[in-house]
């Protein structure tokens, strides 16, 4: 073997592969992954560019450590293949020329005399090993016989099995790296949209929010319909924990939210010097109503969650309504006569400022944004690698750990018409289990007349 | 009687088993080891009732918060200890084991933990969470009986290099190698449980069996460590010393998994 081909092949690579490995993989789980570049100057301050330009911030994708995977792979591949032969040649081709000095050199063994004729014990042997499921060879010399039975010889690959399960997962992984899509599609009730890379439409029947008692989540539902071009509509509902397959496509509950930009708010106006004036006010966001004597009132603006922010502006702390405001102003023809806040939660928190403002007061009724479901659309065809891989790990490990192959050896000799056996019992990995059937095999054979 | 009674009774067994098997290690009393190991079997059928009680109340698996996560940890870790005692002879290493079911049920009930049932969050509403976190802790807990004997290896084998002679049929070979069985147990179940039903259930709920999430990361760095353990000792023959740190860094990358992702690092699994 030529020293590159050597130092391929070698486990002590495999292991600092494993360790480089390691190391990198922690790496990146102590510096926070993918975020902007001015939370990492504002982190690290000058180390922030070095740290992206080695790939360190998004490491898991970077090409070193694409490359480190890689390389464990073809390593793996290597080592693996290179034993594979000369274990096959172990397991399959178990050497018949026995001596009674070398079985009974063996940690399990055993040897006796026996009162009937070499045939019949010959035949009784193979039987013995035979119905506990060994594969029996036999060859016949001088005055008598060689027996050898093996079985679970499948694990002699236990450990094989479990390294293609690993390479096999890793193109997997490589799959899905390269020919695997995913994208964000949001959707209101009744919108359809055309899924990206595919050639039907969805369309969003319905989504709703489910609550438990104590007012948490229960689940996000959204009713879909998928729309190909020339076959049947299909519908379905999906939730979260519950995707639904078409065409290779998976589509899952992302995420979901209320469009405020364009919020309707019902504002409920009185004026102070008349109490017979109430005026029950339906508007969209950036849409104005009338409130008589050639006053208009705009809703300019909504939040949903309303903060003032460290700047002084009023900002959104989430997109949830936990604290709606509308800003409104009031307008005279071309001009603003009044603006101010009103809150939904806080009716006395409402400031409104200008000429005309002692006039009215305001209030909050009621408010709504259009849902939308966000759908995650996502499309890996690495991804039946990766279970055949698990399965094919998992089968690995049990053999591996559970399965050893085990073989009985056995020398029959003729002596004056009875029959001297020496056995010998060979365990792979457990000892406990061949040695209680190796001492049952002998004692039937014991028992022969 | 009701779930925090009963814990609390599994709890109060626990530390008296543990007192017996301090008991036996230090007066030598075979005896003491028995009823040491017959009080945490009944700790464990109190406990396992507790953790139905708690599932009938709450309608969902009991491991959604790090109160119950805990308690099934310590739940797990008694029966891999009392499986690992009964087939190989284990008695020496209940006390140390004990001391450590006895921290996490201390942990668990420490008013750190709220311990009220919550409704269960959509991510977590399904059957994969069964699957995927009871035997990934039970993998943790056989790693953890691997932690203690091998801690155990390295304190009889400098023992032993002094010249003194083992104090009991539970030597340092005996030690290193029961150290491999148990993780010839939690290897397998970690993998499956931690990394395959992980997978799987990452695909079903999130639209991908892969986050690169820091617990996935670090279940995946556990796994390559004891990976390492299998290798090294395996096919390059390592066994004592080395083999038990490695041993012990793999129960310690599994810890850090298992709770200081939670509490250091921030990502997908955010609930336990």
């Amino acid at each position: 073997m030529n020293a590159p081909l050597k130092f391929l092949t070698s486990l002590r690579l495999a292991i600092v592969l494993l360790i480089l490995i390691i190391s990198a993989s922690i790496l990146g789980t102590l510096i926070p992954q993918g975020r902007t570049a001015a939370e990492y100057a504002a982190r690290y301050g000058g180390l922030g560019p070095l740290l992206q330009g080695l790939g360190l911030t998004a490491l898991y994708r970077s090409v070193w450590y694409v490359a480190l995977l890689l390389f464990f792979g073809v390593n793996l591949l290597i080592c693996t293949l290179t034993r594979l032969g000369p274990k096959i040649r172990r397991a399959f081709s178990a050497g018949l020329e026995m001596e009674e000095q070398k079985i009974l050199t063996l940690f399990i063994k055993d040897k006796f005399k026996i009162g009937c004729p070499l045939h019949k014990a010959r035949e009784a042997a193979g039987k013995e090993l035979r119905t506990r499921h060994y594969r029996l060879r036999e060859k016949v010399d001088g005055n008598g016989v060689s027996l050898s039975g093996r079985k679970k010889t499948a694990g002699f690959f236990g450990s094989d099995l479990v390294h293609f399960g690993i390479l096999i997962i890793l193109a997997g992984g490589v799959t899905s790296g390269l020919a695997g899509f995913k994208s964000d599609l949001a959707l209101f009730e009744n919108q359809t949209r055309p899924v990206p890379r595919a050639e039907f439409s969805l369309r969003l029947d319905k989504f709703e929010t489910e609550y438990y008692p104590d007012g948490s989540v229960r689940d996000w539902k959204s009713a879909l319909t998928v729309m190909p071009g020339n076959k049947s509509p299909l519908s379905r509902t999906i939730e979260v924990n519950h995707p639904l397959s078409y065409g290779g496509f998976h589509f899952y509950q992302s995420a979901y939210g209320w469009d405020w930009d364009s919020a309707r708010v019902e504002i409920q106006a009185r004026k102070k010097s008349d109490p017979s004036y109430l005026k029950k006010l339906e508007i969209k966001t950036g849409e104005k109503a009338d409130l008589g004597d050639g006053l208009q009132i705009l809703a300019a603006r909504f939040i949903p969650d309303f903060i003032i922010d460290e700047k002084n502006n009023p900002s959104t702390r989430s997109l949830e309504p936990n604290n709606p405001a509308v800003l409104v102003e009031g307008w005279e023809g071309a001009a603003k006569v009044f603006s101010g806040w009103i809150f939904s939660r806080y009716p006395d928190f409402t400031n409104i400022h200008g000429d005309k403002e002692a006039e009215f007061s305001f209030e909050l009724n009621r408010f709504t944004g259009s849902p939308y479901s966000v759908i995650q659309v996502a499309r890996d065809p690495g991804v039946g690698f990766i279970w055949l891989g698990s399965i094919i790990l998992m089968a690995g490990l049990f053999i591996s750990f559970y399965w050893s192959p085990q073989e009985i050896r056995m020398r029959l000799d003729d002596f004056q018409g009875k029959t001297e056996i020496a056995a010998g019992g060979i365990l792979f990995k457990n000892r406990e289990t061949l040695q209680a059937e190796f001492s049952m095999i002998m004692d039937s054979l014991r028992g022969l007349k | 009687m009701n779930e925090s009674a009963l814990f609390l009774l599994a709890f109060i067994l626990y530390i008296l088993s543990a007192f017996f098997y301090f008991g036996f290690i230090f007066l030598k009393r075979e005896k003491a080891a028995g009823i040491g190991s017959i009080l945490a079997v009944a700790g464990l059928a109190l406990h396992s009732l507790a953790a139905i009680a708690r599932t009938v109340e709450s309608g969902h698996a009991p491991f959604t918060n790090m109160y119950e996560s805990l308690s099934f940890l310590a739940w797990a870790s008694i029966l891999a200890f009392l499986l690992m005692e009964r087939k190989y002879k284990l008695q020496k290493a209940g006390p140390y084991f004990l001391l450590i079911v006895v921290g996490l049920m201390a942990l668990a009930s420490s008013p750190l933990m709220p311990k009220n049932v919550t409704p269960l969050v959509p991510a977590l509403q399904s059957y994969w969470l069964w699957l995927h976190v009871s035997v990934t802790l039970l993998g943790e807990a056989f790693f953890a009986v691997a932690f203690v004997t091998s801690i155990m290896y390295l304190a009889a084998e400098s023992r032993e290099r002094k010249g003194r002679k083992a104090k009991s049929s539970l030597t340092a070979e005996r030690l290193d190698l029961t150290s491999y069985r148990a993780v010839a147990v939690g290897f397998p179940l970690f993998t499956l449980g931690g990394l395959v039903f992980g997978m799987v259930w990452a695909y079903k709920a999130w639209g991908s069996y892969w986050s690169w999430d820091p617990k996935e990361v670090w279940s995946l760095v556990t796994w390559f460590v004891f990976a390492l353990y299998l290798h090294t000792r395996i096919v390059m023959g390592w066994k004592g010393r080395r083999s038990a740190v490695i041993a012990i860094l793999g129960f310690l990358a599994a810890l850090f998994t298992y709770f200081g992702v939670n509490y250091l690092l921030s990502g997908l699994h955010s609930y336990a």
